[in-house]
């Protein structure tokens, strides 16, 4: 049967001024609402499948049953679908609401996906839709007040669910919190609040679309020692899975980036921006190769945690971030390739944005930290991920005992099986720098790459990265060894010197061979050095290792 | 991209079904697979087969 109204539908669209606003990370309310009409098509759709995948092989969806069992549902498979339509006749704007939500977007998707697969409409959980067809009878504001984060400032106000209760937040990505205590509850209410404060005074315009995307926080297992997690996931436009913050910058911080992976999600949703999306490369942000299209996804996310970072610059570290991530955003964004047309536009306009932050003062101190962090992140991803064939070893060992210029070899890309988190112990020292703390006495002792001997926001570091690798299944460790070629973190004196800006007592320490060998990275980035980590790493124990890297360079 | 109104627009492959009712929705078959419902299901699906990883793990940090 072909519905008239269905053959008329108009396809969803956007401005070019509405495309290049949202690339730029300035999207107004209507583009807005845009998206968000297009996530609800997108749940209908889901629906639409649900419904015709019960349609086309109800003997599937019942057959391993007890035949009574089957019997009855059989007869009527799609009834739960059948009762939220009869709601939806008696109020269609509540029903509306409910088909709207994010939570509602990832029990479509697990839904259509399990009877796919041969579950039972039961198994598939399509229950819940008779549940919805009952609280379409529940006014909004009675089902949420008790579990609704509201906050004003200056004008300005959000509202969005915390959401404690319902099991589908357990497909957010993350281990959902138990229900909040009554403490627990009072204490996101005042980090909300905080976090509000800061953003409108801050960056409004980026707060308002904050309260126009944002609807439900999924309060999530915390780390015991990290400060924060969160995750956003396609299927659930607006809604945020994040651990309680540590504070209310973090918060604000959160948040700002998790919204800008539901925006481009359902950007994406709409058009796609990339040609190639699985084409992996190097992100700033992770320490693995990472497909194009998560990498678009860093960018994006950063621009308006960049954005934030520009307005607090009479703190040290809030500019350190601000100098760091403006530059990791153009790099990113400078290094997609393959772009759609929609993309090519998406992507220009968030170049067009971020560049002219580049040409923007930052205490030099400050900005030579900030660079030589972005250069650190690169460098010892390299040494990670890329791999020199054992041919190429053997010429460049020649070349340096016969005193030769370096052959020119091609590093190839092999990354490791599983996703990996480093902890860097000259960040961390760095962190501590810019917050004013002393560093004397952190740079006597070499220390151990990971383990006990690690510094305290290093392990923290650590475990987080664990966490997240059992979250995604995946057994933790080996973060950092395979054939020799680790990268090698926390050589104390060295990483003080270097964080104090000086040089040569850097070279200095990084030249020595510690317990952990070379840190072949610290010494190219203390001498300020243009060499491949991966090259001079495979000359270990050959040469001296400053005059190796001289070499190279 | 079309540029034939007087702004340059953006036109998805998607279609806009919000204002569909339930009924009229998941009633809609189209058997030969030929209409925009059915470019846009065939779209929806291939999103459904390659959903990516969860982007998860921002850390603050400060």
């Amino acid at each position: 049967m072909t519905i008239p109204a269905l053959a008329h539908a108009r396809p969803h669209h956007l401005s070019d001024a509405a495309l290049a606003g949202l690339g730029a990370g300035h999207p107004d309310a209507a583009t807005i609402a845009e998206l968000r009409r297009s996530q609800l098509s997108r749940h209908l759709l889901l629906l639409h499948e649900i419904a015709a995948t019960l349609r086309q092989s109800p003997s599937k969806q019942t057959e391993h049953l007890p035949q009574p069992l089957a019997d009855r549902t059989s007869a009527a498979p799609d009834e739960p679908i059948a009762a939220l339509a009869a709601a939806e006749r008696e109020a269609p704007a509540r029903v509306r609401e409910l088909l709207a939500d994010p939570l509602f977007g990832v029990w479509a998707v697990s839904c259509l996906k399990a009877l796919r697969e041969g579950a039972s409409p039961e198994q598939a959980g399509l229950t819940h839709l008779a549940t919805l067809a009952t609280a379409a009878h529940i006014p909004h504001q009675r089902n949420h007040d008790d579990r609704a984060l509201t906050a004003t400032h200056d004008g300005l106000t959000i509202s969005v669910r915390l959401e404690d209760r319902d099991p589908l937040r357990a497909h957010l990505g993350l281990t959902p919190a138990p229900r909040l205590t009554n403490e627990q509850l009072r204490r996101w209410r005042e980090k909300f609040t905080g976090a509000w404060r800061l953003l409108v005074t801050a960056v409004r315009p980026d707060a308002e679309v904050l309260a126009a995307v944002l609807t439900c926080i999924v309060p999530v297992e915390p780390d015991p020692a990290a400060r924060g997690i969160s995750a956003t996931s396609a299927d659930a436009f607006g809604a945020v899975a994040i651990s309680e913050p540590a504070d209310a910058t973090a918060l604000a911080v959160g948040l700002l980036h998790e919204a800008q992976h539901s925006i481009l999600n359902a950007v994406q949703y709409l058009f796609g921006l990339l040609e190639a999306p699985g084409l992996t490369g190097y992100s700033p942000w992770r320490d693995d190769p990472r497909p194009a299209s998560g990498i678009l996804h860093g960018a994006y996310a950063y621009l308006t945690v960049t954005r934030f970072w520009r307005t607090q610059r009479r703190d040290r570290l809030a500019q350190f971030e601000f100098a760091r991530w403006r530059a990791a955003v153009v790099a990113a964004g400078e290094g997609l390739r393959e772009l759609t047309p929609a993309g090519a536009r998406f992507v220009g306009a968030l170049l067009d944005e971020v560049r002219p932050w580049l040409a923007e003062p930052v205490e030099p101190a400050v900005l030579r930290l900030a660079e030589g962090a972005n250069r650190d992140h690169y460098l010892r991803w390299r040494l990670r991920n890329l791999r020199i064939e054992p041919d190429d070893v053997a010429a460049l060992t020649q070349a340096w005992h016969a005193g030769q210029p370096p052959p020119q070899v091609t590093p190839r890309l092999q990354p490791m099986a599983r996703r990996a988190l480093e902890a860097n112990a000259r960040l961390d020292l760095t962190h501590r720098f810019l917050r004013g703390h002393s560093l004397e006495g952190l740079g006597t002792d070499p220390r151990p790459a990971e383990g006990n001997g690690a510094a305290p926001e290093q392990q923290r570091e650590n475990r987080t990265a664990e966490h997240e690798l059992r979250r995604q299944g995946r057994a933790p460790g080996q973060h950092t060894s395979r054939s020799g070629q680790a990268a090698k973190v926390g050589n104390g004196e060295a990483d003080v010197a270097y964080v104090l800006g000086e040089r040569e007592r850097a070279l200095r320490a990084y030249r020595k061979v510690g317990l952990v060998g070379v840190d072949w990275v610290g010494l190219i980035i203390a001498g300020g050095f243009d060499v491949a980590p991966e090259v001079a790493s495979v000359l270990a124990g050959v040469g001296e290792p400053l005059e190796i890297v001289r070499w190279l360079s | 991209m079309s540029t034939t109104g007087a702004t340059p627009e953006w036109r998805s492959a998607m279609i806009d079904v919000s204002e569909l009712s339930l009924t009229d929705l998941t009633a809609a078959t189209d058997p030969a697979g030929e209409s925009v419902l059915a470019h846009c299901l065939r779209r929806l699906a291939d999103d459904l087969a390659h959903p990516g990883e969860p982007i998860a793990g921002f850390n603050s940090a400060l």
